[in-house]
C-alpha cells in the first residue's frame, strides 16, 4: 500500500486538448456540444451511429485524435455507455452521443452509473417515437430520462434551445457531473442538433470547468478512504491510483462493503443518492423567465419549442396586446418545483406546448396546480410548433 | 497456522468491517482461479516493471462476478452482466498503462456479453480475459448456459439440452485475439504460465478456464477434477486421436498491433502539427 497518496499518470491523453480560439463559428448543434465537451477536458468519446445523431460522432472522431483524445466507435449503444464508465473511473472525462433507441440499450448502464456515482455525459438527440418512430424531432424521451433507468435513482437532465446552448450546457453538463459525481443528459430535439447558427466562443478563461474532489487533494489516505462516503458528494480516487477501489453497483456501504446487507444499508444507500441529487435541486436546476409581471396566462416551455413559444409571446404582446408570460426549464431534471412555485404566484392558465403528447405537462401540474385555474399541455409530433399554432391553441383556451 | 501467500492481495478488512469469508460455495473452481491469477500477478509484478497500482481486474455479473465485488485489495470493478469488456475498454482509453484482468464466465461471455467478447478480440484490445467455463449459470440455480453440452439436464432444460455448445476459444480466435488458451482448475501450472503469458501479450488474451460446480452438478469437487484430467486432451493431438475429449492447451499466440497501439499513430500525427489542428476543422 503507498505510504503517500499519489495521483496515477492517468491518461497519457493530454489534458489540455487544443480548444477553439475565442471568436465566431458557424456550427451545427450537433458539432457545437464536441466543441464545449472539448473545451470542458472531455477526453474519451465512445458511440454508436444512430440518426439523427451521428453528426456528433463524425465530429467527434476528427476532433477527439486531434487533441490527443480518443474516440472509438463501439458495438452497440450498451458498449457505449459502459465504456464510459469504465473511462470515466480511469480518470478522464467520458461522454456519448445517441437516439431514442439507443438511449433504450443506455439505461442499465445509466442505472449503474447513478449507483456508483460515476460522472459522465450522454447527450440525446431525441427521434420521435415510440419504436422506430420517425427521425424528426420530439421530446419524447424526457421522462424515460427521468425513469428510465430501473431503480429508484435521481438523474440530472439538461435541455438546450440552440446551438450556443449545445455548446454552454455540455460544458454545464460536464460540470454538474463532476460536481455531483453523477450521470448528466442532454435531451436535445432533432430540431436544436441539425440547427446550423452562430456560436460564440469565449476565451478558455473565461469558461468555468469544475473537476471531481479527490481524496489526495483532502489528504485521505488508501486504508480510511471511503469512495461512497466521507461527504454527501465523495471524493473519488480513480484507477491506478493506489486506493484500491472496489467498484460496486450492489447496495453498499460507503467503503463498499458489500456483505453486510441490510434493509437500512440499503435505505441509506439509496436514499443518499436520491438528496444528493433531489435535495440540492436549488443549486443544480436553472430557469428562465421573461414578462412575468402581472401575467394572467403563461407559457412554461423547454428545449426547442421555447424559440417559437418566446416568438408567439412576443407576436401577442405586439398584435392583441395579450401578455403572456414566459418560463423556461433549463434544467428538466431535478424538477425544479421550488423555484417555480417561488415564481409563479396566481394564474389563469399555464400553457406547455410540448413535442410529445404532454409528459412535461405531469411535473408542472403537479407543482404549480394550486397556483392556477388549469394547465393545458399543446402537443405536437414530428414538426416544431410553430408560433401561429401555439397562439391559436391559446386564444381557443382563453377566448 | 501459516497464512496464505496470496492474502497479501485481499482485503480481509475494511474500514467497515471486514470483507472474508468468500461468497464462493465449498469447492467452488472461482477461488482457485483466484489464486492462480493472485501467484500470476505476484509473479509479474516481482519479474517484471509493473506496479501493483497499474493491475485492474474488471468483472461482469455471476459466480465469476464475484471474484472482483469486494476482497480485491486492487483497483477493480464488479459492472454489469457481460459488459465487463465494454468497461474495460473503457478503461484503456483513459489510461492505456493499466494491465486489465476481466473475469468473467460462460453465459458472461458466450451469451450475454457475446457481442462484446467478438468485438474486443476483433479490436485486441490489451485485456488478459480469464472465462471460467462451468458449463451453467452457477449464481442463479443451474440454469443451462450456452456452452452446456447437449443432452445435459439442468433447471431450464428439464428434458434435456438441444442446443449446441459454443467453443469460445475458437470465437476467440477467429474473432482476433492474440493469445487464446483453454485448461482447467485441475491444471494449476499451466494456468498461471498462462494467465503470464497473458497479462505480457499486448493485446486480447482469452484464457478459458474449465471449473467446476459441485453443487449444480451434484458432484464431489475431487471427482469433478478427476473428470477434468480425465475428459480433456492436448491439442498438439490430431483431431482423430483425441477420442470427443476437449482439446487443452495454446490454440492460438500472434502479435497483432494493439488497439490503444494503432490509434496512438492517428494521435501522433496531430501532436506534430499542433495548435494548427481546430482551424483545419471549423472553417
Amino acid at each position: 500500500m503507498p505510504k503517500k497518496a499519489r495521483r496515477s499518470e492517468a491518461a497519457t491523453i493530454s489534458p489540455e486538448p487544443h480548444f477553439l480560439k475565442p471568436g465566431k463559428y458557424y456550427l451545427q448543434g450537433n458539432q457545437a456540444c464536441i466543441e464545449g465537451a472539448l473545451m470542458a477536458g472531455c477526453c474519451v468519446y465512445a458511440g454508436y451511429p444512430i440518426t439523427p445523431a451521428v453528426e456528433t460522432m463524425e465530429y467527434a472522431s476528427k476532433r477527439f485524435p486531434q487533441v490527443g483524445g480518443r474516440f472509438i466507435q463501439m458495438e452497440d449503444e450498451i458498449a457505449s455507455a459502459c465504456a464510459l464508465i469504465g473511462s470515466s473511473w480511469g480518470g478522464v472525462k467520458a461522454m456519448t452521443a445517441t437516439s431514442g433507441p439507443g438511449f433504450s440499450l443506455m439505461q442499465e448502464a445509466i442505472s449503474i452509473a447513478i449507483m456508483s456515482e460515476t460522472p459522465m455525459v450522454i447527450i440525446d438527440i431525441q427521434r420521435a417515437g415510440p419504436g422506430q418512430g420517425y427521425i424528426t424531432a420530439s421530446q419524447q424521451d424526457i421522462m424515460q430520462a427521468r425513469w428510465g433507468h430501473h431503480g429508484d435513482g435521481p438523474i440530472i437532465a439538461l435541455a438546450p434551445s440552440s446551438v450556443q446552448e449545445m455548446f454552454d450546457l455540455t460544458i454545464e453538463a460536464f460540470n454538474l457531473s463532476e460536481r455531483w459525481r453523477t450521470p448528466v443528459l442532454v435531451m436535445v430535439e432533432e430540431t436544436v442538433g441539425h440547427m446550423w447558427e452562430s456560436l460564440i466562443v469565449p476565451s478558455r478563461d473565461e469558461i468555468e470547468v469544475i473537476e471531481r474532489k479527490k481524496p489526495q487533494d483532502l489528504g485521505i489516505m488508501p486504508q480510511d478512504y471511503l469512495p461512497w462516503g466521507h461527504d454527501i458528494v465523495a471524493p473519488m480516487a480513480n484507477w491506478g491510483e493506489g486506493y484500491n477501489v472496489n467498484f460496486v453497483a450492489l447496495v453498499h456501504l460507503e467503503d463498499g462493503n458489500i456483505s453486510r446487507y441490510s434493509p437500512q444499508a440499503n435505505y441509506h444507500c439509496v436514499e443518499r443518492l436520491q438528496n444528493k441529487i433531489e435535495g440540492n435541486v436549488n443549486q443544480i436546476a436553472r430557469i428562465e423567465t421573461k414578462f412575468l409581471e402581472g401575467c394572467k396566462h403563461i407559457i412554461v416551455c423547454y428545449g426547442a419549442v421555447s424559440r417559437t413559444a418566446m416568438e408567439a409571446i412576443i407576436d401577442a404582446r405586439e398584435m392583441s396586446g395579450l401578455e403572456l408570460g414566459y418560463v423556461r426549464l433549463v434544467t428538466l431534471w431535478p424538477f425544479p418545483e421550488e423555484k417555480l412555485r417561488e415564481i409563479i404566484g396566481d394564474v389563469d392558465t399555464i400553457f406547455v406546448p410540448e413535442m410529445n403528447l404532454g409528459m412535461m405537462k405531469h411535473p408542472i401540474t403537479e407543482a404549480l396546480r394550486d397556483r392556477c385555474r388549469k394547465v393545458v399541455s399543446i402537443p405536437s409530433l414530428g414538426i416544431l410548433h410553430s408560433p401561429e399554432y401555439i397562439l391559436s391553441k391559446i386564444y381557443e383556451e382563453i377566448s | 497456522m501459516k497464512r496464505h501467500p496470496m492474502l497479501k492481495y485481499l482485503k480481509e478488512e475494511g474500514p467497515m468491517g471486514p470483507r472474508m469469508p468468500l461468497i464462493f460455495c465449498p469447492g467452488c473452481g472461482s477461488g482457485q482461479v483466484l489464486n492462480y491469477t493472485l501467484h500470476a500477478v505476484d509473479e509479474i509484478i516481482g519479474e517484471d516493471k509493473i506496479r501493483k497500482e497499474q493491475f485492474l481486474f474488471i468483472s461482469g455479473i455471476g459466480c465469476s462476478g464475484r471474484i472482483t465485488s469486494h476482497y480485491l485489495n486492487f483497483d477493480s470493478a464488479w459492472t454489469i452482466h457481460g459488459r465487463a469488456l465494454a468497461v474495460a475498454t473503457g478503461a484503456l482509453l483513459a489510461n492505456p498503462a493499466f494491465k486489465i484482468i476481466v473475469f468473467t464466465g460462460d453465459g458472461d461471455t458466450g451469451s450475454i456479453g457475446g457481442n462484446h467478447f467478438i468485438h474486443a478480440c476483433r479490436r485486441n484490445i490489451d485485456v488478459t480475459i480469464l472465462c471460467l467455463n462451468n458449463g451453467l449459470y452457477g449464481m442463479t440455480g443451474g440454469q443451462h448456459a450456452p456452452t452446456t453440452p447437449i443432452g445435459t439436464i439442468t433447471t431450464t432444460t428439464p428434458y434435456r439440452n438441444r442446443e449446441a455448445a459454443f467453443d469460445l476459444c475458437k470465437l476467440a480466435e477467429i474473432a482476433g485475439a492474440s493469445y487464446v488458451a483453454r485448461w482447467t482448475t485441475a491444471h494449476p501450472r499451466q494456468v498461471i504460465k498462462s494467465i503470464m503469458k497473458g497479462i505480457r501479450k499486448k493485446g486480447t488474451a482469452f484464457i478459458e478456464i474449465l471449473s467446476q460446480c459441485p453443487v449444480h452438478e451434484r458432484m464431489l469437487p475431487v471427482a469433478l477434477l478427476k473428470r477434468f484430467k480425465e475428459s480433456t486432451i492436448r491439442i498438439s493431438k490430431t483431431e482423430e486421436s483425441r477420442h470427443g475429449k476437449t482439446p487443452i492447451g495454446e490454440f492460438c499466440d500472434v502479435d497483432r498491433k494493439e488497439w490503444n497501439e494503432s490509434y496512438q499513430e492517428i494521435i501522433d500525427q496531430f501532436l506534430a502539427v499542433n495548435g494548427k489542428a481546430h482551424e483545419q476543422i471549423v472553417d
